[in-house]
């Protein structure tokens, strides 16, 4: 854990050690993160798992893979809403008859 | 909660953690930098499925990724389970509701308890980890009176059911704090 001191300008300076060991340079982004606990700034780069559905693609498939996303960021925010809100569940009474009874042993 | 504290054997991803991992996956595809939201959600992900042994998401969710674009959603099906729903989840849902929980939180909360894993015939998760930094307060903040009340539900339940438990509530910027 490295103590960041924010200065006059509401500026953050990075340690140099901490600079050279993460390889960052000149215009690399890092994200500053609200978590609970506080603000966490944390560097982007590909996680290990991304990075290995990445690596899995051939070219075709990643030719397939930009071609979908493509179309996909042309959805407006409404539209990528209305996707990730199908068949929303009820919680009403009514709704129950799809629950599963546990066993008894 | 602190990284001791937080060592899940199961988790129950939200929708909005999934959503942000496709999209992350979207971004790299299409050659576009991704959001803190999506880095936040694909980063969490890819470390809770290094401690955890079984990652589940809802049906909603699952159902949902049957219909996207199966080069972005079959790896995330593949690694995942979906939950159905046992009997009282519904009915624990609505009772969630009156400490303020939205409906579609509800169901969150409740599959975290209610859950079933047909395959293993386990029962709920250990913990949900979610975008919503406000479910997760509410949760934290309400937690002692939740207990009272589904302890006091399970109580008059058949026997299976008195073993269930209340799951941990985690955001995904909580648990880039643990990586």
């Amino acid at each position: 854990m490295e103590k960041l001191t924010v200065d006059a300008d509401g500026k953050i300076t990075i340690p140099p050690e901490v600079i050279q060991k993460r390889g960052l340079h000149p215009g690399d982004e890092l994200a500053l993160v609200e978590a609970p606990e506080g603000l966490l700034v944390y560097q982007g780069g590909v996680d290990d798992k991304t990075s290995a559905w990445w690596n899995r693609l051939d070219d075709g498939q990643r030719l397939l893979a930009e071609t979908e996303a493509r179309r996909y960021e042309s959805l407006s925010d409404k539209e990528r809403d209305s996707i990730w809100n199908e068949e929303a569940d009820s919680i009403e009474a009514e709704a129950e008859s799809d629950e599963i009874d546990l066993p008894t042993k | 909660m602190t990284r001791s504290t937080f060592q899940p054997n199961s988790v129950l991803l939200d929708k909005g953690v999934i959503r942000r991992v496709y999209e992350r996956r979207v971004r790299l595809a299409f050659g576009k930098p991704p959001t803190v939201l999506q880095i936040e959600a694909a980063n969490s992900y890819a470390y809770v499925a290094t401690i955890a042994n079984h990652l589940y998401i809802t049906e909603q969710t699952s159902n949902i990724l049957k219909r996207r674009t199966q080069i972005f959603a079959a790896p995330l099906l593949a690694e995942t389970r979906p939950l159905k729903k046992a009997r009282y989840l519904r009915r624990w849902a609505r009772r969630l509701t009156e400490f303020a929980f939205s409906s579609e939180d509800a169901i969150i909360l409740a599959y975290g308890s209610f859950g079933l894993d047909v395959e293993s015939r386990t029962v709920g998760v250990e913990a949900i980890i979610t975008t919503d930094n406000r479910l997760a307060e509410h949760y934290e903040r309400r937690h002692a009176e939740i207990k009272n009340r589904f302890d006091d539900m399970i109580v008059n339940l058949p026997e299976p059911y008195a073993r269930l438990t209340l799951p941990q509530v985690a955001t995904t910027a909580t648990v880039l704090t643990f990586v």
